[in-house]
């Protein structure tokens, strides 16, 4: 097959990403859904730590006030985090359209990032109406313009790390037929491993030793200890170089992955 | 009512429905084992997340870890055996939905019993893992086990599955007038899988009539735990014995579900597809 290189235009993505904020708005009741589902989270997770603190000594560096300040903001990420962008490849490998991706003058994985991204800009939004809900329920720090800038650059590449992640898992489509049990298993593993319900300094030391050498934590814990306080500025640098890491070491297994996949469907043909 | 005959019949039809559910699953190996392995990571990392908790604070209410492991234990068993017996009722609302549900009603057999009977990749795999953990935890809570304990924890989890069953029921009964139950059923299902891991009482008021008395899954786990750790909680000063009720309200529960379900099913006209 003869490719041409073409001009890179960015339109087309930018079209994907409007395509996906549309198609995602149209499910109203899965959006009510969800938003119902972080109030009641919210009000769970504030429940239980007001029943924890109020008969036990208070834990180092993490007053009531900031605990919860955590699960709030741990369960609105987890509206952005925990959605599985890249589930259209997975679909797609999986019914065989792929095969004419590859046809279209554009590039395949840029396309789904394109997707993904539309669907997460939606998601984002969501943000809004269930933070108004949440502080219906709880009171949320607000920390220094510091600190908030330091989170956001963090939390962008807790979600790159997330993202390569999802996208390492659909490439598994391309070898196997069925793979939505590992999908749910990593999801749970993310949210219990990655300090999404319970901040990972209460960890006993066996467990935090396992939680150290997974990039789970570069997605929920990282930024969100930035925001309460826990890490203080002097170790901005260390901790978002632990996530930049990640995020070049899963680049490199998701490009290998996906040009040994890509391989697998021009062989067999379709 | 059911005569013998009909009966015998329905058993003959039941054990041949058991019989291809774990035919299928022993066919799709690989699959079995990642959902397998799913239920494992699901109910681990729950209690995981307990252990954890209760690792930096001693104790909730009054209820230390090891409590807490036999709470988390009581529910896992009840909601073991819905799942394995009956987990086909969830999908009936998406199932009349779909314009399938026609299809039950024209063979010559109960249309609930067809649904809870309709063969799919069933395997008792959560109910193993379940009652395992449960013997681990009623070991490991220190819970007295006698010949009363013995004999009341499997009429408690017997209620806690018809409690499970007889809301889901109602839920799916719903479907008959509107189309989108999927989003309250996956509510309800959020209230009990997390609202049942702690003790009812740190709870606001409104939560624990709730639970108590309109979905009372605080009768799966909460009041039969209180009662056998004897934990004085006491909520709305009912007494500590009030959690051996479960199978009554369990068997009242179904009852009135089943009542609503041949409501529905007696103006149900098709979805006109």
């Amino acid at each position: 097959m003869i490719v041409r290189r073409r001009r890179f235009r960015l339109e087309p993505y930018v079209e994907f990403a409007k395509r996906a904020i549309a198609r995602e708005a149209t499910y109203r009741f899965d959006v009510f859904t969800e938003l119902t589902s972080v109030a009641i989270r919210i009000y769970l997770l504030r429940t239980v730590w007001v029943a924890l603190y109020a008969h036990n000594a208070e834990p180092r560096g993490l007053p009531l006030h900031a605990i919860v300040t955590y699960s709030a903001v741990a369960l609105l990420m987890g509206l952005i985090l925990d959605r599985d962008q890249t589930r259209a490849l997975y679909d797609r490998l999986h019914d065989g359209s792929i095969a004419t991706d590859f046809m279209k003058p554009i590039s395949v994985p840029l396309s789904f990032f394109a997707d993904g991204t539309g669907e997460v800009l939606f998601h984002a939004l969501l943000v809004v109406p269930a933070l108004c809900l949440a502080l219906l329920f709880v009171h949320i720090d607000v920390p220094s313009l510091v600190v908030l800038a330091a989170f956001a650059l963090s939390f962008f590449l807790g979600y790159s790390v997330g993202f390569l992640l999802n996208f390492i898992l659909n490439c598994t489509a391309f070898w196997t037929f069925e793979n939505s049990a590992v999908q749910l298993i990593v999801t749970w593993l993310t949210d219990l491993l990655g300090g999404q319900l319970v901040p990972l300094v209460f960890f006993p030391a066996a467990l935090a030793g396992v939680v150290d050498v997974l990039p789970f934590a570069a997605m929920f814990s990282t930024p969100l200890l930035i925001y309460v306080g826990i890490i203080g500025p002097g170790r901005y640098l260390e901790v978002m170089g632990f996530q930049l890491v990640w995020i070049v070491v899963l680049g490199a297994i998701a490009t290998l992955m996906w040009r040994a996949g890509a391989k697998r469907v021009v062989v067999q043909g379709g | 009512m059911v005569s013998g005959a009909r009966f015998r019949r329905m058993a003959g039809l039941y054990r041949e429905y058991w019989r291809i559910n774990v035919l299928t699953s022993l066919e799709y190996r690989a699959n079995f084992l990642l959902w397998a392995a799913f239920t494992l990571v699901y109910h681990g990392s729950a209690v995981a997340a307990l252990y954890i908790m209760l690792g930096e604070f001693p104790s909730m209410n009054g209820w230390t870890f090891r409590d807490m492991a036999f709470l988390y234990g009581l529910w896992m068993v009840a909601h073991a055996l819905h799942n394995t017996f009956f987990s086909n009722v969830d999908g009936i609302a998406e199932r009349i939905h779909e314009g399938d549900f026609d299809r039950v009603l024209i063979r010559p057999v109960d249309a609930l019993f067809q649904i809870i009977a309709t063969p799919g990749q069933i395997f008792p795999d959560e109910l193993i893992l379940a009652l395992l953990y449960f013997a681990f935890a009623t070991a490991y809570s220190g819970v007295r086990v006698d010949a009363a304990f013995v004999l009341l924890v499997p009429l408690v989890v017997a209620g806690g599955a018809l409690i499970d069953l007889g809301i889901n029921l109602a839920i799916a009964t719903l479907g008959f007038w509107f189309i989108k139950v999927d989003a309250l059923r996956w509510l309800v299902l959020q209230l009990e899988q997390e609202f049942t891991r702690y003790p009812v009482a740190i709870y606001s008021r409104g939560v624990r009539l709730l639970l108590t008395f309109v979905v009372p899954f605080a009768f799966m786990n909460y009041y039969p735990a209180a009662y056998f750790l004897h934990k004085g909680d006491n909520l709305f000063s009912l007494p500590p014995a009030v959690g051996l009720l479960a199978p009554l309200i369990g068997i009242v529960f179904v009852l009135l579900a089943y009542a609503f379900w041949r409501v529905g099913l007696s103006r149900y006209q098709g979805v006109g597809h």
